[in-house]
């Protein structure tokens, strides 16, 4: 008896509690895929942060012109709680109750890999701005955008960088925490190190989370020029800290994601300094922009005031997936709501849009292995000096010269 | 009595029988499908922790091998989707048969936590193989049918709500389990063989865990270690069985229904307050277990856990058998 | 590699060490009260960002809080257990299982408001220890002992020790001993199990609080650390056999060389595969513990 009854309270709740449908409106309805609980929570919320300042500077702007009239955005937000399946359940949601538009897309290559085939079926288009993944591109959805270049296309700058320093460093250790990006990560430095013969003396993946104190000590004994991890904010913070626990300083230390976060500098303080990264955006990066932000420093600006915190790539990437909607709508001229064809016709548009923005140039790869990834923009090498991230390559980028070989950790 | 609940449980399949009828709202059938699952999950768990006594805190494992091996063999071996639940089915069954020789040894918390390490030994398997695509996981090809689906899940779980049903409720086999939680030793003189009959136990509650694995991984297309093997999996069975009342068939449906009903809820529509949900559900729990200790189900009808089908099914006078249960309640502790 | 050695059981002593404080007052907490914590990792991330905020505001070496930290969380503890008396006492269903779903409540609630007091981001707190190293250096070989992981090895056989002797050699350990040995019977004699078990729980939250202070300089912290930990400290505990205080040590010592040795010397990749394999395959050797001396 209480079961049916339940279940039936639950069903009429849930379709009375959906919103109506709406027929006219004059705003857009933007969905927002993101983990703002679990693992990925933290990454999560950097994405939320991204989507918000483009909502909010949309609309303090009046909203997206179309045709001499301009259109508010609205997010209507779903939380992926780290997990596929929700990620896939969120999907539909927003399809089916909410029937957004468009849709700003998740964190991580898992709950984008789930969430994918469901908007393809619904034909909404979905850019996201923070999933890095080689493995998302390679599936080739027709609907999924991303503005952040994975990994793979990424990873080779900075060991270039490194590459042309003196002494030249010859030999490198290469480690990957076990998850689908870090593992990707460890694998494009691999790649690049090879390629530029620099010899890779251990390759290892590592569980998630592991104190991996025991394993640099094996380290230390090959002495690599090199250390390149790839993963996760608190892995990072947690090898630099045993690195400098066993005492061994390489002359140089690659890190990727992370580097960037401000909770990388706040907890090492002195010990951040002289960690390369990779990124594709800083907040001194020269761009000029024509929509929106006028250039990054504007940009940086605005997430300060905002949220009190500065602003990493992740950030950036999330709110230029906003602007590459909001510019390509203004090329197809459609105003909300949008139906199926102007939906297609939004795709058709974002595969070929070509922009300058604050975080770069935009523009999507339509076939190969980078398929709808953004292959615009240009990867960049930067360290930590003085508590700030500096771009130190590729050359003609540089604002200042790297500090190379690193101080060893005891004399900070 | 028995005429009074088959018509109750009738009434109620009809009524999910003809739910898509009216909504073809996808949202819906797919949040609705996945409750069902989780009314398997939490009556599975039960299986063990209510009618048999052994906390299973990997049970988790089971539904990511049916996860894993529905995949494996759709994308490698490129079987049907139906040819793998049946493998998917066989193979939790086959683990569970492996693992429960050797563990179901173990009492109490030593079960607990063999059952949790050997889950999270599977989770590092399935992270370091290539066949498993490692922390990449799997992908399933789309096949986006949410009638399917929920006519599906419907089917397997009812399936499995029957056959525990028969079992563990009108069976001798449940008699036999049943005696077993409440005095192993004193089932063993009666000449029954505890280790028969709790692997018997273990092997019903994982096989339907890994046909819901199984469907799982088709209906949500893409599966990885951290997804379909998770502690979370697990906990959440718990959490619905103990809310609703273990050792009943009922409770844990109820269980899980109040629960997913309530995280959805919060969930869809109060996305903005996820932490807050966390602290709710949180103390929801905890004030479950000091207000209603015997689960919802248990308090309201007063079950407090197999002394009557004790008494029935063994026949032990009434003094003696409050005697063994209140004696071993304090032993187990 | 074999002049890695010397290393690779410094390493995992060092990690054991860690271990120890994470799971010694849990250990005792089940030995007496017989109660499965999920939220061991949370009082260990609670006690982390105590440690954390007290040396943020007045930049003291965060070890000289251990007793501040000890004190504020071990009242704490002895004021919150008669609610875990209450549903470990509760007379129908299964105690075990109510405190365990109990406690993973809580451990839920204190993860949502770590999350919403400290926010999403790891921390680290600032110990000038935690800096430095004792090496021996010879040419190819070396000895690398990092200060702030000595200091943690040191403070858990300490704790180790001043348990044991609290145990052993006070009044109140009798009590505690009686206690755990057979309730009924301790309550006969004059022992106020409420009150002991009260105390009980206070040093076991106090204990763990202070294992997050020791986490926090030696590695970082966040919000959502805690469940990590709960895995290792009910790992230690029952490896070690449930409530035998005694076998802590060696069992955290030997998951701590594992995986150091997994580590150096064999597929990093393997190392927790390896921690569970051996911790299912003792339990499934020794049912109560590696000594068999769990209760």
């Amino acid at each position: 008896m209480m079961k049916r009854g339940l279940l039936t309270v639950m069903a009429l709740a849930l379709i009375a509690a959906g919103p109506a449908l709406a027929q006219d409106r004059d705003f857009y309805k933007v969905g927002v895929i993101t983990s703002l609980s679990g693992d990925l929570a933290t990454g999560g919320n950097v994405t939320k942060r991204g989507y918000d300042l483009w909502a909010q500077a949309v609309n303090d702007e009046g909203g997206i012109e179309i045709d001499g009239k301009k259109y508010k955005v609205q997010l209507f937000y779903t939380d992926a709680q780290s997990k596929p399946d929700q990620g896939a359940s969120g999907a539909e949601r927003l399809a089916t109750q909410e029937k957004v538009d468009f849709v700003l897309g998740p964190y991580s290559s898992g709950v984008t890999l789930a969430s994918a085939p469901v908007l393809e079926k619904y034909k909404i288009p979905m850019v996201t701005g923070s999933a890095e993944s080689p493995l998302i591109w390679e599936q080739k959805f027709k609907y999924t955008f991303g503005t952040i270049p994975p990994v793979n296309y990424t990873g080779a700058t900075p060991i270039e960088t490194i590459r042309s320093l003196e002494p030249t460093p010859k030999t490198a250790v290469i480690l990957g925490s076990n998850d689908t990006f870090s593992k990707a990560t460890a694998e494009a430095f691999q790649a690049a190190a090879e390629e530029k013969g620099i010899k890779v003396l251990k390759f290892n993946i590592v569980p998630t989370g592991q104190d991996l104190t025991p394993f640099m000590s094996a380290v230390k004994v090959l002495r690599p020029d090199l250390v390149a991890f790839g993963g996760h904010d608190e892995e990072l913070i947690n090898l630099v800290k045993s690195l400098r626990q066993i005492n061994y300083t390489p002359k140089a230390l690659l890190m990727h994601y992370g580097v960037t976060e401000p909770a990388f500098v706040e907890s090492l303080g002195a010990d951040a300094e002289g960690v390369f990264g990779g990124s594709v955006w800083t907040e001194t990066v020269h761009a000029e922009a024509e929509i929106l932000w006028k250039d990054a420093m504007t940009y940086a600006k605005a997430a300060e005031d905002a949220f009190g915190v500065a602003a990493d790539y992740t950030q950036a990437g999330s709110s230029t997936a906003g602007i590459a909607f909001q510019a390509a709508l203004m090329k197809i001229g459609a105003a909300p709501p949008l139906s199926d064809d102007e939906r297609d016709a939004l795709v058709q548009a974002l595969e070929e849009i070509d922009l300058k923005t604050f975080y770069g140039r935009l523009k999507f790869a339509t076939e190969g292995q980078y398929y709808h990834a953004n292959i615009g923009i240009t990867p960049l090498t930067v360290q930590i000096q003085n508590g700030k991230t500096v771009i130190v390559g590729p050359e003609k980028d540089a604002e200042a010269d790297p500090i190379y070989p690193l101080k060893p950790w005891d004399q900070r | 009595m028995k005429n009074k609940k088959t018509l109750i449980f009738c009434a109620i399949m009809a009524v999910l029988l003809i739910i898509p009828l009216f909504t073809s709202d996808p949202f819906v059938l797919r949040i609705v499908t996945e409750c069902f699952m989780w009314v398997g999950m939490a009556i599975t768990w039960d299986v063990m922790a209510g009618y048999t006594g052994y906390l299973n805190f990997g049970h988790a494992s089971f539904f990511g091998i049916g996860a894993y091996v529905t995949a494996i063999l759709m994308m490698k071996y490129g079987w049907s989707f139906a040819a793998t639940l049946p493998a998917a089915g066989l193979a939790a069954g086959l683990a569970a048969v492996i693992a429960g020789l050797p563990t179901l040894r173990l009492r109490g918390a030593y079960f607990a936590i063999a059952t949790w390490a050997l889950q999270l030994a599977i989770m590092q398997v399935a992270l370091v193989l290539n066949i498993t695509g490692g922390p990449d996981g799997m992908r399933l090809p789309p096949f986006l049918h949410p009638e399917f689906f929920y006519y599906l899940m419907l089917m397997v779980v009812a399936a499995t709500f029957l056959l525990l049903w028969f079992l563990l409720e009108r069976a001798p086999f449940g008699l036999k389990v049943k005696a077993m939680r409440e005095d192993e030793s004193g089932a063993m003189a009666l000449g029954l063989n505890p280790t028969l009959i709790k692997t018997e136990a273990f092997v019903l509650s994982a096989v339907p865990a890994g046909v819901f694995g199984g469907i799982y991984a088709y209906w949500i297309t893409f599966i990885d270690p951290a997804s379909v093997l998770a502690d979370i999996i697990t906990d959440q069975a718990m959490v619905m069985a103990v809310f609703g009342g273990l050792g009943t068939l009922i409770g844990p449906v109820i269980g899980a229904v109040l629960v997913y009903a309530f995280k959805t809820y919060f969930w869809a529509y109060l996305s903005d307050y996820q932490v807050l949900y966390l602290i709710i559900l949180g103390a929801m729990i905890a004030l479950t277990v000091v207000f209603l200790p015997n689960g919802l189900w248990g308090t309201l009808t007063g079950y407090t856990g197999g002394k009557k089908s004790l008494k029935k099914g063994v026949g032990l006078d009434d003094a003696s058998v409050d005697d063994t249960v209140e004696k071993k309640g304090a032993e187990h502790v | 590699m074999l002049i890695l050695l010397p290393q690779a059981i410094v390493d995992g002593l060092m990690i054991g060490g860690i271990y120890i404080t994470i799971a010694i007052g849990f250990s005792l907490a089940y030995g007496v009260m017989h109660i499965i914590d999920f939220a061991v990792g949370e009082w260990i991330m609670l006690g982390a960002f105590l440690g954390y905020y007290l040396t943020e505001w007045t930049r003291i070496e965060p070890l000289f809080y251990l007793p501040v930290v000890f004190v504020l969380f071990g009242l704490i503890g002895y004021l919150f257990q008669p609610v875990i008396h209450r549903v470990l006492s509760g007379k129908k269903g299964n105690p075990l299982l109510m405190a365990l779903v109990f406690t993973f409540g809580l451990a839920l609630m204190f993860k949502g408001l770590g999350l919403t007091i400290f926010g999403f981001y790891s921390r680290s707190i600032p110990s000038n220890l935690s800096a430095g190293s004792l090496s021996l250096e010879w040419g190819n070989f070396f000895v690398t002992i990092p200060t702030i992981r000595l200091v943690g090895l040191i403070y858990a056989l300490t704790i180790t020790v001043l348990l044991n002797l609290l145990l052993k050699k006070t009044d109140f350990g009798l009590a505690v001993r009686a206690l755990a040995q057979n309730k009924e019977a301790a309550g006969l004699m004059g022992i106020n199990a409420k009150r002991t078990n009260s105390w009980v729980y206070g040093i076991y939250v106090g204990i763990s609080a202070m294992s997050g202070v020791l986490i926090g300089c030696t590695f970082s912290i966040s919000a959502q650390m805690g469940a990590k930990y709960t895995v290792l400290s009910f790992f230690i505990v029952v490896l070690a056999g449930m409530g035998y205080l005694s076998g802590v040590p060696w069992a955290a010592i030997l998951l701590g060389l594992v995986q150091s040795f997994f580590l150096i010397y064999f597929n990093p990749g393997y190392t927790l595969l390896a921690v569970f394999v051996i911790l299912y395959a003792v339990l499934l050797v020794s049912p109560k513990g590696m000594f068999g001396k769990g209760v």
